[in-house]
């Protein structure tokens, strides 16, 4: 998908915006704790003014293209957000499970629609190893992953 | 000597040597796949360092980093897609004569490039490392602050064709670098009333992130693993003798190569995909036959695999005496020197020896297993590679992110600071601000702000403080070089601009 966007404005706006975050809690802090972070958010100003001016004077790129279904880009990322919070509700096992046949299964979907049989021949595979990682990591590695409700 | 003759004692032990063939066959299938990158295989691959005494970690971690950056030829030849950044200039000739039919010639090439560059590395390192790092005892913090904006100017060099997009990038990054408490006052920074926040943005979950996830959102919006079906691994193959002559038949393209690439190597934030491009070009340029580079040339894979393989154990001079990563993957073994409690610079060649000497044979252990393992394994690698489909690639890379960035400090939290990271560097991507100058900002932030800070407190009682930022020979020695660091980096820019230099082709610009 090819979207109409000046990049130069755009990332001197997200420069601005990240500068005026970090800005506003500033004045709590002592001299020697933001006498760096300062110097740092005008230089960031400073340059993010200077690329919005580049942008109306002489811009770069005037669009952007995200490869391939933008859809399938946002399912995939949310998925992992989602992923992310059911291991902590759920427990890392249960939940990377799930994820992970969800996302096989989504995936997998684009070159056409999934069989039942193909999906009960994931099953093993995908236990198997989501199993091997779980079991490296907490009996080999010693790392006590989130357990949650379930594990 | 005594150290060198004890480590080398400690790396010929069975553990050693199976960690070192482990490490390179992971880094080798790793690399092999378009889009995850060196950085990334150490990445992906440093949980499972963690249990490991020191110096098995560091030579596992070693030897992944060499086979990496090798492993990206494959892809690089075989199919036209670079497997690393590092590994863009092996396209050029390497496709080419796999269309020809000569695949097995570029890889052996390709693996007898890279395994002699990997060697001359270690060569460098052993001879250069030592009398830097009593050299860098010499650095006060005025000196680090000029160290750190040194490695700051390099984010021309890695900003991918915007200056002011890689300059905000490098901001963003510093800034980043500055949440939690501050190193040097102790106050509580940028944590939005978030408790969790204190403990700041681990290096490692940064680059995890900002690496890892752009390329999984990409595999999955694409909805394709890059690699077509099909065998083009050759069957008319030529002797390996017969490559090997050719390659060692040309010397100096091989002693060009290495030096370009040792050279760039010491210099901070320069990356192996610098390297291979620059001694690509220059072999180009001192070829008889400059004509015949981009359609099949084996010098070409020969000056950009020597040249990049150079780099792996190059580009630690800087990061083992002077703490600065001299390329985007060294900040990966500079989190576990740092795990280990090891802190970079003369203690690191005097008290811990044996171990930092072990680390750096164990590079050159690890080149020489690019030999066997590249040229028995290959076909099997690749094979294994083209035939994982995308769609169990992208939700097990991820499964395994996930895992490593919650190992580092059991924190969930870390996990989700990751993926933000990640998409908000998606899409900080498609408009040009490019992961590695953020990255860099990340690093370097702590050092310059570390030196700039404690310079100043230094020069309370001075009339002009900051004037102690230039106040001994060494420190302006340091601020010149970033002034010409910075004009060479404009230079080419102008140049260019103002059409005096031909513009450079879009394909040899760096792939982040």
């Amino acid at each position: 998908m090819i979207l109409r966007l000046n990049t130069d404005i755009a990332a001197g706006g997200f420069g601005l915006a990240f500068a005026a975050l970090l800005w506003l809690p500033r004045g709590e802090m002592g001299r020697l704790s933001i006498i760096f972070p300062r110097a740092i958010l005008v230089l960031l100003t400073v340059v993010a003014v200077a690329l919005i001016v580049k942008g109306l004077v002489r811009p770069g790129d005037r669009r952007i293209e995200i490869t391939g279904s933008p859809r399938r880009l946002l399912v995939v990322a949310a998925g992992f957000f989602a992923w992310w919070v059911a291991i902590g509700q759920l427990g890392f096992l249960v939940s990377s499970l799930v994820a992970v046949f969800a996302l096989v299964w989504y995936l997998a979907r684009v070159a056409g629609p999934v069989s039942l049989v193909r999906l009960a021949r994931w099953v093993p595979i995908i236990l198997g190893l989501v199993v091997a990682f779980y079991l490296i990591f907490t009996q080999v590695l010693n790392v006590r992953l989130p357990t949650g409700l379930l594990i | 000597m005594e150290m060198l003759l004890e480590a080398l004692a400690s790396l010929m032990t069975f553990e050693s040597l199976i960690t070192v063939l482990v490490g390179v066959s992971a880094g080798l299938l790793i690399g092999s796949l378009p889009g995850l990158t060196a950085t990334m295989a150490l990445a992906v691959l440093l949980p499972f360092t963690f249990s490991m005494p020191p110096l098995q970690g560091l030579i596992a971690l070693g030897a992944v980093y060499m086979g990496s950056i090798y492993g990206g030829a494959f892809t690089a030849i075989l199919i036209n897609t670079p497997g690393t950044p590092s590994s863009i200039a092996t396209t050029f000739d390497g496709y080419p004569m796999a269309r020809q039919g000569r695949a097995f010639e570029a890889l052996a090439g390709a693996t007898i490039a890279s395994v002699i560059g990997g060697l001359v590395g270690v060569a460098f390192l052993l001879l250069l490392a030592p009398p830097l790092a009593r050299w860098a005892v010499a650095f006060g913090p005025a000196e680090m602050f000029w160290v750190a904006m040194l490695g700051l100017t390099l984010v021309a060099s890695l900003s991918s064709g915007s200056l002011l997009k890689g300059l905000l990038g490098g901001c963003v990054g510093m800034l980043l670098s500055t949440v939690g408490v501050s190193p040097v006052g102790g106050e509580t920074r940028f944590t939005f009333g978030f408790p969790p926040l204190q403990g700041g943005i681990e290096l490692i979950v940064a680059l995890i992130g900002l690496f890892v996830i752009p390329e999984l959102l990409t595999m999955a919006a694409e909805g394709k693993g890059a690699l077509p079906q099909g065998d083009e691994f050759g069957k008319g193959e030529m002797r390996i003798s017969r490559v090997a002559r050719r390659v060692l038949g040309k010397p100096v393209n091989l002693i060009r190569s290495c030096l370009i690439g040792q050279i760039i190597a010491i210099i901070p934030g320069a990356g192996g995909n610098v390297t291979s491009l620059v001694a690509y070009n220059e072999a180009r340029r001192f070829s008889r036959d400059p004509d015949s580079f981009g359609k099949g040339n084996l010098d070409g894979v020969v000056a950009s695999e020597s040249s990049n393989n150079v780099m792996v154990a190059g580009s630690m001079i800087p990061l083992l005496t002077l703490g600065i990563p001299g390329a985007p993957p060294d900040a990966i073994i500079l989190g576990v020197l740092l795990l280990h409690g090891l802190r970079p610079g003369l203690d690191l060649f005097t008290e811990t020896g044996v171990l930092t000497n072990g680390f750096i044979l164990s590079m050159g252990l690890a080149a020489l297993m690019l030999l066997p393992v590249g040229l028995l394994g290959a076909k099997l690698i690749y094979r294994v590679v083209i035939k994982t489909p995308y769609y169990f690639m992208v939700p097990f890379i991820a499964m395994v992110t996930m895992l490593g960035t919650f190992a580092l400090r059991n924190s969930l939290l870390d996990v989700g600071i990751m993926l933000v990271l990640g998409t908000v560097g998606y899409f900080l991507r498609l408009i040009g601000i490019q992961a590695a100058p953020i990255v860099l900002g990340l690093i370097l932030g702590g050092i310059a702000e570390e030196g700039y800070v404690q310079t100043m407190l230094a020069a309370v009682v001075d009339p002009i403080p900051w004037l102690r930022l230039v106040s001994n020979p060494l420190s302006k020695v340091l601020a010149g070089l970033v002034v010409l660091g910075a004009g060479t980096a404009l230079l080419p820019m102008w140049l260019e601009r103002s059409g005096r230099l031909r513009k450079a082709s879009s394909g040899e610009e760096e792939k982040p």
